[in-house]
């Protein structure tokens, strides 16, 4: 009776031994492989905060200042190769910034912007845009490592100066300011 | 011919990394943005004066009785393209009455004289742009040309009543009171 009881033991002992040996043999499929490809285009943005300046000219006066101040916004995504981010404001001909239609102009030279509160400057450069002599780099944001995407503000004030045209006729001089922004 | 391997080897690495280069130099532009200019410079005249008032010692029958001071009139302007004269007047508003007593005694237009920047005294005969009829006096008159749309004149007024004429030689004593005006005006 004893040996019939250790005999018994042992087959479910062994049984036992069996099943979890069975259970311990894993399956694997071949791996499949899925491509990524994330594109992070570059892209430069600007953005005006208003789309339009009136101004109120006194005859030879120096001063003349724009209704409102605008906001250019400039937004960037851009490669490692990238060097610097620079903002422009120009007039497609220094001549005639603005003219009455008529012949009366008020050149690129008398029209000034003031670039976050810094002084007032005349539009007399030649920049990337626009015409020969009729631009102002407003802004120049070096890219480094931790600024290949970033944004930044340019808050403009706008001038008039007469001063140099004391004999402009009474009118109204309409012209078109651009603002644009390139990064390389 | 390994010398010569070993240049092409060199010239194409130096074309790859040439076009590298340019690829890297490819500007990238926003959308330009306009911003709409108007700037209006208006129209304007204006005329003032160094003093407002004159006085005169009569002497009865006598042709020179000149005011007490001279008084400058400073004319400015900023005009458009269509405008071609600007005139300055002086003028009183009746003919008959220039200056008066208020007694039905007075001195008419004709025997008040004004000598502009030092020209010729001259009687206020004329009909001009304000006024009455026969009682004023074209002081000057500016051409606008191109390069005098914005400016600006002076006139030194100097004045003097003439009592010698008609019946101002009898002309009672009194005070007599009166009111000259000058006024510019551009034109058409």
């Amino acid at each position: 009776m004893r040996i019939q009881a250790k005999f018994g033991a042992a087959a479910v002992l062994a049984m036992l031994a069996l099943v979890t040996s069975a259970q311990a043999q894993v399956l694997n499929s071949g791996a499949q492989t899925i491509a990524l490809q994330a594109v992070l285009s570059q892209s430069v943005t600007l953005t005006l905060s208003g789309n339009a300046v009136n101004f109120n000219l006194t005859s030879g006066s120096p001063n003349n200042p724009g209704s409102t101040s605008i906001i250019a916004t400039t937004t960037w995504t851009l490669k490692p190769s990238v060097g610097n981010l620079n903002v422009y404001a120009f007039f497609s001909n220094s001549a005639s910034a603005l003219t009455d239609g008529a012949g009366n102009n008020i050149p690129s030279a008398d029209f000034q912007i003031s670039n976050n509160g810094g002084a007032f400057t005349a539009l007399t450069n030649t920049v990337p845009f626009g015409g020969a002599n009729a631009g102002l780099q407003l802004s120049s944001t070096k890219i480094i490592g931790n600024n290949k995407t970033g944004t930044r503000n340019d808050v403009m004030n706008f001038n008039i100066n007469l001063a140099p045209l004391p004999n402009l006729p009474a009118a109204t001089y309409a012209g078109t300011l651009t603002i644009q922004a390139q990064a390389i | 011919m390994k010398t010569t391997k070993l240049m092409r080897i060199a010239m194409v690495v130096l074309a790859m990394t040439f076009a590298v280069s340019m690829a890297s130099a490819q500007a990238i532009n926003s959308g330009a943005q306009p911003i709409a200019l108007n700037a209006t410079l208006a129209e304007s005249l204006t005329l003032t004066l160094s003093a407002n008032a004159v006085n005169f010692t009569l002497a009865a029958g006598s042709a020179a009785n000149p005011g007490s001071t001279n008084i400058t009139a400073t004319t400015a302007w900023t005009l458009k393209p269509g405008r071609t004269a600007v005139g300055v007047y002086a003028y009183f508003a009746n003919f008959t009455a220039a200056l008066t007593d208020g007694a039905g005694n007075n001195i008419p237009s004709s025997a008040f004289f004004i000598s502009d920047n030092g020209g010729a005294s001259t009687a206020l005969t004329s009909s001009v742009a304000f006024g009455g009829a026969n009682a004023g006096y074209q002081m000057a008159n500016v051409a606008i040309t191109g390069a005098n749309k914005t400016s600006s004149r002076t006139d030194v007024m100097a004045f003097n009543i003439n009592l010698t004429g008609g019946t101002l030689p009898q002309l009672p004593a009194a005070t007599y009171t009166g009111t000259l005006n000058i006024q510019a005006q551009a034109t058409p």
